[in-house]
């Protein structure tokens, strides 16, 4: 057959499928559709929950991702000082327990020793002995 | 399930969704019966076996049915509907690939009618077949919707959610193609 007409190949096309469409029963197919249907009814919910579910997954993505970029990116790089606490409290997350206990002994030595000194007053005639011996260690660095 | 509302024999496709959505099953086989024929000439010249036809139009339904709030008349409900049925007949493709579903040799296909004429018929139909399997699938179902179908460029543009002057370009390649394949 030639088909190089337009008008030929619409034609063949036309009459395509026209045997499977003939021995089609469309009585039992819609009865079984129907059936189909009535067996399994539309699950609207689930599908509204599964759309929520993509919602919240989306927010958490975009939530996270944020956050990531937000510790990657450093707001404040001249400022130095502001982030050292921060980065201090993320070593100590870190640690086990008996790390932390050394850490927190070793900051009750350095609070109670020598080394710092953290007078009551400003006025120095106000120091007792020690405390003046302490502090002029510590100008002496 | 509601009571049947009333309706004509030329009841629109529009009166029966709605009716189906308010539950009213006679509503849906009305559809099924109305457009079961176009699908499944539709569904064999794509391609589908011919044995999996009456399967592959009831799969194209139930989706249609359980999705039908999505329609919203951007086009004709039987165009909707076809391409409903191109997903459902790829989506089949793919399972078929998967399965290696080796197709039954012509020879020991169910034929009915006069042999001569048959062969003839069906010579011309496979050849046409086989040229549409090479097809990119947009070309292959606006050519259907077009040549077998008879809708306009706008209805086809409207269901494949492109715009006519694709669809017109789409068909031509199609023709071309087809041509060239079956020479």
């Amino acid at each position: 057959m030639n088909l190089n007409g337009d008008a030929k190949l619409e034609a063949l096309a036309k009459r395509l499928g026209a045997t499977a469409a003939e021995r089609l029963d469309v009585a039992a197919t819609a009865r079984k559709v129907v059936e189909r249907l009535r067996e399994a009814p539309p699950r609207r919910t689930i599908w509204v929950q599964q759309t929520w579910m993509r919602i919240a997954a989306a927010v958490v993505i975009v939530i996270g991702g944020a956050a990531v970029a937000t510790r990657l990116t450093p707001l404040h790089p001249a400022g130095g000082g502001a982030h050292g606490a921060h980065f201090i409290a993320d070593d100590l997350s870190d640690l086990s327990a008996d790390q932390l206990r050394d850490v927190l002994q070793g900051f009750d030595e350095l609070v109670s020793g020598d080394s710092v000194v953290v007078p009551d007053s400003t006025d120095l005639r106000e120091l007792d002995p020690q405390q003046l011996r302490t502090m002029l260690r510590s100008l002496e660095g | 399930m509601a009571h049947p509302q009333l309706r004509t024999e030329t009841s629109s496709d529009a009166v029966l969704i709605r009716a189906w959505q308010a539950g009213d099953e006679r509503a849906a086989a009305d559809l099924v019966e109305r457009h079961a024929r176009p699908l499944a000439r539709f569904l064999a010249g794509a391609g589908a076996p011919d044995a999996d036809v009456d399967d592959l139009v009831q799969e194209t339904f139930i989706r249609a049915f359980r999705s039908v709030d999505r329609f919203r008349g951007q086009c004709q409900f039987r165009t909707w509907l076809l391409t409903i049925g191109g997903n459902v007949l790829k989506d089949f493709g793919r399972r078929a690939a998967r399965r290696k579903v080796v197709p039954l040799d012509e020879s020991v296909r169910d034929v009915t009618g006069d042999p001569h004429d048959q062969a003839e018929a069906s010579e011309t139909e496979e050849m046409l077949v086989a040229g549409l399997k090479k097809l990119p699938r947009l070309q292959r179902e606006v050519f259907l919707l077009r040549a077998q179908q008879g809708l306009e460029y706008e209805e086809i543009a409207a269901a494949l959610a492109t715009t006519p002057g694709a669809a017109r370009v789409h068909y031509h390649h199609a023709v071309r193609r087809l041509k060239e394949i079956v020479k």
